[in-house]
């Protein structure tokens, strides 16, 4: 009897699982809107607030912000789209251990409507789990990061926001220092940047350059300005510097790699930094830098809400593209999409309207971005207050590398043991170096070059 | 299970499988298997076939999912031929000299609190206390409490001492504190063993060296010492491969930097970030190795006291008898 049981209801959920998704359980094959054959229109041609005002559907989204599913922000945007589209009910979850929960959930099909990709499922793979919304030429004009979760030139996933890399300061601290965003004085190449570090702490209080040593994690930071920020090329990262000899070398110019890691081993050597780097205190430093006790602290610009949130004078925080010039004169700056929404490939197909149309009002209508404090998704969308500074700067977005040199970054990045943006222990080095001179800077960077070029020697292809 | 119950089974009919198992005598020989399986099981799962694969990973180039190629024992000449390996090693000589000055005053500590002292109850739950916070809050206690301008400072600084080093970047100074820290952790630990071990000493000897007026570090070198000296080898073993494998006090305080990068922190940078694994398993059966070198080392030596401790005692009996 138990059995019988059992057995019934094992089929029936089986059953249940396989109709809740029509249409779903197909092949591996990318399915993809607006593609011959394809009964879903693709993202780039619906027009929202005008096509399928009268669909009704029930959306879930799960997101990995719970702060603003918690505090009401996300019903809000629901509010706003109701107002359009009356019929289509959102109901948003939270998972706070993102990554890691959802890609587990997602191998199950029956998951839900929309939710953030999770950047652990390879490019390739993006097709067995999400829809494609439309062709990357189909929105590459008018969208930020269109490419960052594509394969095969088929979008995936539409940023939410978007991170630059630059530098928080405080703008009462430079303005006292005679530096200010207003005034066109903010440094724009290593040695303004610091000779302002020098005027801070000659004429205020103020901790010039916060390293926030540590925590250790946040001097892995440094990385993030390698690309873009340093060299103005979308390849480089990826694609050229895994194939390049001595990518750490001095340019002579001021940009590059060298100049990266100067700039921070200059300022400890000069000692414009924390009086002790090992007490540097992670959680210490956002009221600091919010009350004026820190000049500029080198950190993504997803640190700058956490910076303003930590004290009263939220208006003082700034950030600015970092100090480094190209030859043509123009300032770059690495930028990266945040989490991207993805549609569930194994939805209906009302579900599957509604949720593009949700993602196409939620990133060009929704002022989100914005309000975030991030960088806007649409190209004619207005950069928030903090951001103001990089109006006008060319953003310079990795390209993910081919297919067959899908490894070597990886390769070469491990194989050198230098772990760049995954380890610190080598920006670790740069700052013991300048603190206990027991080597120099180029010391350091002959032997990143050697263990650089031996890499690049096993595993490039010749 | 003596005869009587042998010639009974004899007599009876040849049993089935089944059957057998379920005479008193089957379910013994099931229980002794299956107590003995289980943990033999457990052990051999958990413990020696990860070794086995260790082994065979440090033969490989390999990541975490991919393995590359077969190299041979080029992850053991990496590991004999980097820099950072053996100064790794070094530092492990802060840490051995750390476990001696440990023992002796776990020693000390024991031999005292054996003893009737006031609040010896109180002092040995106190000095046994550090072992039992988990070693990373220890590593933060002691990161708040290093920092320059910190607790040590502000206490040095109410007896007068100032211009101290900054312990966590001064180089040698911030390997000695961190060794210290390691010894606050774990002497506890080796109070508690050698304690039991005292107890266990024949109270009777103390009254006899007592009536031959011995002192107390007579007594200690005569028959404390002697009498306890397998746990105190034991205890040597043990402060000697932690004192090879430190990690917790480097790896929270000071995260490697400034020098004091051990073995194991190197090995798990290897591992971990830079997903060498091939090379990290030959670190790791490199420091087996050595491990099992001090230890047969020792057991040496103790021999070697034995041999020495049994000529002088025979001798002494001799005297006695003439």
């Amino acid at each position: 009897m138990k059995k019988w049981l059992s057995l019934l209801l094992t089929v029936a959920m089986a059953v249940s699982l396989l109709t809740a998704c029509g249409g779903g359980g197909g092949a591996d094959a990318p399915k993809v809107a607006g593609a011959d054959g394809s009964s879903l229109p693709a993202y780039h041609t619906l027009k929202v607030g005008e096509d399928y005002t009268d669909l009704t559907a029930e959306l879930r989204i799960i997101s990995h912000r719970t702060d603003l599913i918690n505090d009401g922000t996300f019903a809000k945007y629901a509010e706003q789209f109701n107002a359009l589209y009356p019929n289509i009910k959102l109901n948003f979850e939270g998972i706070t251990n993102y990554a890691d929960d959802m890609t587990a959930r997602i191998s199950s099909d029956d998951w839900g409507d929309i939710c953030m990709v999770p950047t652990t499922i390879a490019l390739p793979d993006l097709g067995g789990y999400f829809l494609g919304l439309c062709q990357v030429s189909d929105i590459a004009a008018d969208y930020n990061f269109a490419s960052n979760r594509a394969f095969d030139g088929i979008v995936y996933g539409i940023p939410s926001t978007g991170n630059a890399q630059g530098i928080v300061y405080n703008s009462k601290v430079l303005k006292a220092a005679g530096y200010s965003y207003e005034d066109g004085t903010l440094p724009k190449t290593p040695d303004a940047f610091m000779q302002m570090l020098k005027d801070i702490k000659a004429k205020t209080d103020a901790i010039p350059l916060y390293t926030n040593f540590a925590a250790g994690w946040t001097m892995g930071a440094w990385d993030a300005y390698l690309g873009g920020c340093a060299t103005a090329d979308p390849d480089w990262m990826n694609i050229t510097m895994p194939q390049t000899h001595d990518v750490f070398a001095d340019k002579g110019d001021g940009t590059g790699a060298y100049a990266v890691y100067k700039i921070l081993y200059d300022a400890v050597k000069e000692g414009l930094v924390e009086p002790s780097v090992t007490a540097s205190d992670w959680e210490g430093c956002k009221p600091m830098i919010n009350n004026g006790e820190i000049g500029t602290m080198v950190l993504g610009s997803w640190a700058v809400i956490q910076m303003q949130e930590a004290g009263p004078n939220a208006a003082d925080i700034g950030y600015m593209p970092f100090p480094i010039t190209q030859p043509d004169g123009k300032q770059y700056a690495s930028a990266g999409a945040d989490y991207c929404f993805g549609v569930n490939k194994n939805c209906s197909d009302d579900n599957a309207i509604a949720a593009m149309l949700f993602i196409k009002w939620f990133t060009e209508s929704s002022n989100f971005a914005y309000d975030q404090g991030g960088v806007p998704v649409l190209k004619s969308q207005a950069y928030p207050e903090t951001l103001k500074a990089f109006d006008g700067i060319a953003l310079i977005e990795d390209t993910p590398a081919p297919t067959e040199l899908a490894t070597l970054q990886p390769d070469v990045n491990r194989e050198s043991e230098l772990s760049l943006n995954a380890d610190n222990t080598h920006v670790q080095r740069v700052v013991e170096a300048a603190v206990n001179g027991k080597e120099t800077y180029d010391d350091i960077i002959a032997e990143w070059n050697e263990r650089w070029n031996a890499a690049v020697d096993e595993y490039a292809p010749k | 299970m003596g005869e009587p119950q042998a010639t009974a089974v004899a007599e009876r009919p040849k049993l089935t499988f089944i059957q057998k198992c379920k005479t008193r005598r089957g379910q013994q020989i099931i229980c002794t298997i299956a107590f003995l399986v289980i943990p033999l099981l457990l052990l051999f799962v958990f413990t020696y076939l990860p070794f086995f694969k260790m082994v065979q990973f440090s033969f490989y180039d390999r990541d975490y999912l991919k393995v590359r190629k077969f190299v041979g024992l080029k992850n053991y000449l990496d590991v004999f031929s980097r820099d950072d390996c053996f100064q790794a090693l070094k530092l492990s000589l802060y840490y051995m000299v750390g476990s001696a000055v440990q023992i002796a005053l776990a020693l000390l500590f024991a031999t005292i609190l054996s003893f009737k002292v006031r609040g010896s109850k109180f002092f040995r739950g106190a000095l046994y206390f550090p072992c039992l916070i988990c070693g990373i809050a220890v590593g933060f206690i002691f990161k708040f409490f290093l920092n320059p301008g910190f607790v040590l400072d502000t206490l040095l600084g109410w007896v007068g001492v100032t211009g101290t080093p900054n312990w966590l970047e001064t180089e040698v100074v911030n390997n000695i504190v961190l060794v210290a820290c390691s010894l606050w952790k774990y002497i506890g630990q080796n109070i508690v063993l050698f304690i039991g071990a005292i107890a266990s000493v024949d109270p009777v000897l103390y009254e006899a060296a007592d009536l031959d007026g011995a002192n107390a570090w007579q007594r200690f070198k005569s028959i404390i010492l002697p009498s306890i000296r397998t746990i105190v080898v034991l205890n040597l073993i043990l402060s000697v491969s932690g004192a090879l494998s430190a990690f917790e006090m480097p790896y929270v305080v000071t995260n490697g930097a400034f020098g004091t990068s051990t073995y194991f922190v190197v090995m798990n940078k290897l591992a971990h970030t830079d997903m060498k694994v091939g090379l990290a398993s030959a670190m790791a059966v490199v420091l087996l190795a050595l491990i099992l070198i001090v230890t047969v080392a020792q057991k040496l030596v103790e021999k070697y006291m034995d041999y020495l401790e049994n000529r002088p005692r025979d001798y002494g009996v001799k005297e006695a008898a003439e």
